[in-house]
Order: structure tokens, then C-alpha cells, then sequence
């Protein structure tokens, strides 16, 4: 167990990096049963609070647990593309967390774990690790920020995500960089027998360029339940490319992703494999425009390679409907109001998952966007 | 009739929509306290009419003018209509994914009235719903129906509340609407309708003062409301020959 609980005072995290960190679902340590914060080219805090879940710088790990080099560019080829190369060349001192929650572990308490950058024009490579091992519980909140002092920077990051057998993970993860950045991500999972996912991930903020990659694989019954939230103002150009494998037999996923453009452009770029017999998997891709700038393309694609398996999607992108907001506004309504309620309900934010401080940015980046304040 | 302040009043009013007339010199006077029943077949200009006097697009006033307690209401948005006191219950309402009851009443303030509102119309389970989501036909015309009560307009317009409802539901609709008309708005002033119906059965359960008909956009006699959906049960929406 990690236990740097001797640099947990109030000075390890200063006002403002804890604002940042509230803005993508920080909460106090005690509400937590770990965290781990990094910060610019250095993890600033490890904490665990709970014996079931160890979290470690991720250099620190691969010298402590002999598993983690086997863990390390285990879902992808370190000579993947020329970013993976570029996190690949300090394999063996890497920057990044490592959670391990450990076998049979039911953590009550979420984890949590981010990333901040916070100098001006700096590039960023990390590498994060997390097993969550046979039978374990665990609910996780990460987040990635820069203050708001730091529009430019990059940020590269590979993620590689073990879910051992009958393992169950809850997460949200958040991001909120600085409007002239360029974010780019790779995020590899790979779920044993019977496990089974719930994620949730918002982007909101204006930001130059964000690419997401992700590839997840399910073996044997295992079921993700997957939604994506991403929201781009004027300026913003996000690109999220992802691929689903239902690699063994009744595995199951469902894929959602809504999208809204005030002005910038996303693409939402999805291929659903189905494996192996008796999978089932369900792509849905919304897009809603707030203006006549921008643009939002949605590409889901379903390949079926196994006898019985069972592909489909639904994608739709448009305008908000004028019908809705006459209905709204017959009630008494402004059309700003009426907007911001249809919005808020495409986007789903009553969703108990999500933490109220990220309800209440959402509805303050609509007003901004549609003000042009983004 | 003879109304001395009315609350609605209609002046020989021409709607079209796009280059299509669909209302021909409508006047009609409605006054506190009064509920009007309009009659008509299908595409007589009904619903243009209630839609005309909300204000939503895409019906075009060409011609005519339309007062609200005394103001003209005629250069007056959808929005502003409704903030003066003109609330809809809307025959097909649109489904609003993800926005629930109780995000809609929170977004007009109307929250803490709605839970008491709710039960009565037996809509309690539906407050974490989104609106008109699934909903069956009665509970789309229950929800209607709560949307005005917590709007609390001062003239209410019921655009079919009762198509598509079972007589069990047509009763708990006609009373609450009854029970909606029969209360003074919030600043104390007696509330006053227009309610289509097709089938008139709503009129077992609402006092309505006075019926017309409509035929081709036309609003062509008015009379007592039994008398007049008896009549239309005979005869068609014909004008009776006593007229």
C-alpha cells in the first residue's frame, strides 16, 4: 500500500490547483479511498486510504511489482504510431499513475486520479497503468486540466487498462485544457470473463485540437456500458476514434456518444466488431448544432465476423428542432432558456454520476458559448 | 354577445400559413370566466386558430388583430405571449429527451407547485420521466394539463385534450381542467378558455359557457355548448337552420 499520507497537508495542493482539479470532479482525500495527482513531468501525491487499492507513481511500480513491466505496452505496441514512440522512449522510467485494485477487493470509496499541467507551452507525455484485478469493485474518477493561466501546451497520453475476471468498474473522467492546446490520447482496455465497465467522459472546453484513440476488448460475457459527452465551441476541433472488439462468446457493449457544436467541430469516428458468437453491441451517435458554424460528423461502423452476433447503431446530427423549443417557449420561456433546457437534457446531465460542479460548468459553457465568450 | 372588458378578443382575423389562408375573418370575444368550445371537421381551422393566438410559427397573421385583456398581442413573440398569460395544451406535444418534469418546472419556477399538482393528476411517478418520452396518449393529455396548471396562465387553450383517451382518462383530464378554470391565476383574476373537441365528451366535465363552429377556416355560428355538439351529433358541422 502507498502510503504518502506525510505530504498530504494542506500545502501539497495549492488553492488554485485545487480549483482546477475541482473543475473535473476532485474531491477532498477523505472522500476518497486514493488519489493520485500529477502534475507538469512529476507525480505531486499518492494517496490510498483503503488496503484494497495501491496507487504508485508508475515508475515507482515497475520497480516495486515484477507484473508491471508485463503490463506496460501489453495492449499496444510501444512503436504504435510516432506519439506511443514518443511516451515508449522513457519505457523505463515513465510518468504516469498506477492503480491496483487488488483481487477481490470491494472498494467503497471512489479513487481518483489526475493530471495537471500547469506550465505554459509544455509538452506532456504520460503513460498510466491500471489493473483492476479478478473480482474487484471499484468506482473511478480521473480528470486531466491546465489552469486557467495556460492556453497553450501539449499533452500526449497512453492509458492501459487491465479488468481481470467478474472485475466491475464505475468511471467518469473529465477533461478541461487550455483553448489553444492540442490533447492527444490513447487508451487501450482489455476485459477478462465477466467483467463488466460503466464509463462516463466529458469534454467540454475549448481546446485547439483533441484527438481521442481508444481500443477496447471484451472477452467471454464481459459488458461495457459506455458514454461520451464532448461539447466544442467556436475554435475547438475534436476528433474521437474508437474500436470495440467483442472478442468472446455473450460479451456486450453499448456505445454512446453525444456531441454538441456551438460553432467548433467533432468527429465521432466508431467501429463495433463482433468477434465471437452471441455478442450484441450498440453504437448510438448524436450530434446537435447550436448554430450554422461548425460542423459534426458521425461515423459509426459495425463489422460482424461470428455467426449470431448481433451489430447495430442509430446516429443522428442536425439542429435543434424548432418544435421543441416552440413548445418550451409557449410555456414562458426565453429561446436562451429553452436552448439551455434541450441541451442540458441531450447531454443527459441529470445523471447521478455526474458530480453537481460539473453540472453547473456545463451550463455556465453554454451561456459562454452562445455569448461568444469561448 | 355583448362582453364589456373581454379578456380575449379576436378582430376579423386572417391567418395563412406560408400562402395558404387558413383562417377568413375569424372575431370572436371571450371574457373572464368563460370557457368556448370550438367545433369543427377536420382542417376547418380549429388548432390555426388556437395556434394564431399563441403565436406559433409557422401560422401568419395577414390581416386582423388580436387583444389580451386590452393589448394587442399581434407584434408580440411566443415567448412574450406567454408571459402575458396565454398558455397551450398542446394536442401533439413534442418528446423532450432528457429534459424531466422536474427540470421543466424548475425552468419555469413552478417547482414547488409541482409535486401537489402531480398527485393530482396522478402524475407522481413521472416526475424523474422526461417529458412526452413514452408516454400513452392520456399521459401525454394528463401532462398537458399539469404543464398549464403550473404555468398558471390567465387564458388557457386546449387544443383536443381529450383524442386518443380512454373514457376513464377523459374524466380525470375534464375535471382537472374544470378544477384548473374554476381557480383565479395567481394575481387573483378569473382564468377563461378556448377547448377544441372532436368528440365532445370533455363537455360531460366542464362548464364551458360557449361553442362555434368553424367550417373552411371560418368561424360560421355560436351558441349554448350542449345544444350545439347535439346538433353537430345530428346533423354534421352544419349550421342549424334556426340560425
Amino acid at each position: 500500500m502507498s502510503d504518502t499520507t506525510a505530504q498530504l497537508s494542506g500545502d501539497t495542493l495549492s488553492n488554485a490547483e485545487r480549483k482546477t482539479l475541482m473543475d473535473v470532479g476532485f474531491d477532498d482525500l477523505s472522500q476518497r479511498a486514493g488519489t493520485s495527482i500529477l502534475v507538469d513531468r512529476s507525480i505531486k501525491l499518492t494517496h490510498s486510504v483503503d488496503p484494497g487499492v495501491e496507487i504508485l507513481p508508475l515508475n515507482e511500480a515497475l520497480k516495486t511489482y515484477e507484473f508491471v513491466q508485463d503490463l506496460m505496452f501489453g495492449l499496444v505496441s510501444a512503436d504504435a504510431n510516432d506519439h506511443i514512440r514518443m511516451i515508449a522512449a522513457d519505457m523505463d522510467d515513465p510518468l504516469g499513475h498506477f492503480v491496483w485494485v487488488k483481487p477481490g477487493a470491494k472498494v467503497r470509496l471512489p479513487v481518483q486520479t489526475f493530471t495537471l499541467m500547469e506550465t505554459p507551452q509544455a509538452r506532456q507525455f504520460t503513460h498510466d497503468v491500471t489493473l483492476i484485478d479478478e473480482g474487484a469493485e471499484v468506482e473511478m474518477v480521473s480528470g486531466a486540466a491546465a489552469p486557467s493561466d495556460v492556453h497553450r501546451g501539449q499533452h500526449i497520453s497512453l492509458s492501459e487498462t487491465y479488468m481481470r475476471k467478474g472485475a466491475k468498474c464505475r468511471s467518469v473522467s473529465m477533461a478541461h485544457w487550455g483553448d489553444g492546446m492540442e490533447v492527444y490520447g490513447y487508451s487501450y482496455s482489455h476485459m477478462e470473463g465477466g467483467a463488466q465497465e460503466e464509463s462516463l467522459s466529458i469534454a467540454l472546453s475549448a481546446i485547439r485540437r483533441d484527438e481521442n484513440n481508444s481500443v477496447s476488448t471484451l472477452m467471454e460475457n464481459a459488458t461495457s456500458v459506455a458514454q461520451a459527452i464532448c461539447f466544442a465551441p467556436s475554435g475547438t476541433h475534436r476528433i474521437m476514434k474508437s474500436e470495440i472488439v467483442l472478442a468472446g462468446s455473450g460479451a456486450r457493449s453499448e456505445d454512446i456518444t453525444r456531441m454538441v457544436s456551438a460553432g467548433g467541430t467533432i468527429t465521432s469516428d466508431a467501429l463495433l466488431i463482433g468477434d465471437a458468437p452471441g455478442t450484441q453491441g450498440f453504437l448510438g451517435c448524436d450530434g446537435l448544432k447550436l448554430n450554422k458554424t461548425g460542423e459534426i460528423m458521425a461515423i459509426p461502423s459495425l463489422c460482424a465476423r461470428a455467426e449470431g452476433s448481433q451489430l447495430s447503431h442509430e446516429a443522428s446530427v442536425g439542429m435543434i428542432d424548432s418544435d421543441k423549443l416552440n413548445y418550451l417557449m409557449a410555456s414562458g420561456m426565453t429561446e436562451d432558456a429553452a436552448r439551455d433546457l434541450i441541451v442540458q437534457g441531450f447531454l443527459s446531465l441529470d445523471d447521478a454520476v455526474v458530480p453537481d460542479a460539473v453540472k453547473a460548468r456545463v451550463a455556465e459553457m453554454i451561456v459562454q458559448a452562445k455569448s461568444g465568450g469561448m | 354577445m355583448t362582453i364589456a372588458t373581454p379578456l380575449l378578443e379576436v378582430r376579423d382575423l386572417c391567418v395563412a400559413v406560408g400562402d395558404k389562408p387558413v383562417l377568413k375573418g375569424i372575431s370572436l370575444k371571450v371574457a373572464p370566466g368563460e370557457l368556448h368550445v370550438l367545433l369543427g371537421p377536420n382542417g376547418s381551422g380549429k388548432s390555426s386558430l388556437l395556434a394564431a393566438i399563441m403565436g406559433l410559427p409557422p401560422w401568419r397573421v395577414t390581416s386582423g388583430t388580436m387583444f389580451l385583456d386590452g393589448t394587442p398581442i399581434d407584434e408580440l413573440s411566443l415567448f412574450e405571449r406567454a408571459q402575458l398569460g396565454i398558455g397551450m395544451a398542446f394536442q401533439r406535444p413534442p418528446s423532450l429527451e432528457g429534459v424531466s418534469l422536474n427540470s421543466f418546472a424548475k425552468s419555469i419556477d413552478a417547482h414547488s407547485d409541482l409535486d401537489q399538482a402531480a398527485e393530482r393528476l396522478n402524475l407522481t411517478a413521472f416526475l424523474q420521466r422526461d417529458l412526452n418520452v413514452g408516454f400513452s396518449g392520456g399521459e401525454i393529455k394528463r401532462w398537458e394539463v399539469l404543464k398549464l396548471i403550473l404555468q398558471d396562465p390567465h387564458l388557457a387553450l386546449f387544443d383536443e385534450p381529450e383524442s386518443g383517451v380512454d373514457l376513464e382518462h377523459v374524466k380525470a383530464i375534464g375535471t382537472a381542467i374544470q378544477q384548473f378554470m374554476a381557480r383565479p391565476d395567481a394575481s387573483g383574476r378569473q382564468r377563461a378558455g378556448l377547448v377544441i373537441t372532436h368528440t365532445g365528451l370533455i363537455l360531460a366535465h366542464v362548464e364551458a359557457s360557449h361553442a362555434h363552429i368553424l367550417q373552411n377556416g371560418e368561424l360560421v355560428h355560436s351558441g349554448p355548448p350542449t345544444e350545439l355538439f347535439q346538433h353537430v351529433q345530428s346533423h354534421g358541422y352544419s349550421v342549424p337552420l334556426a340560425s
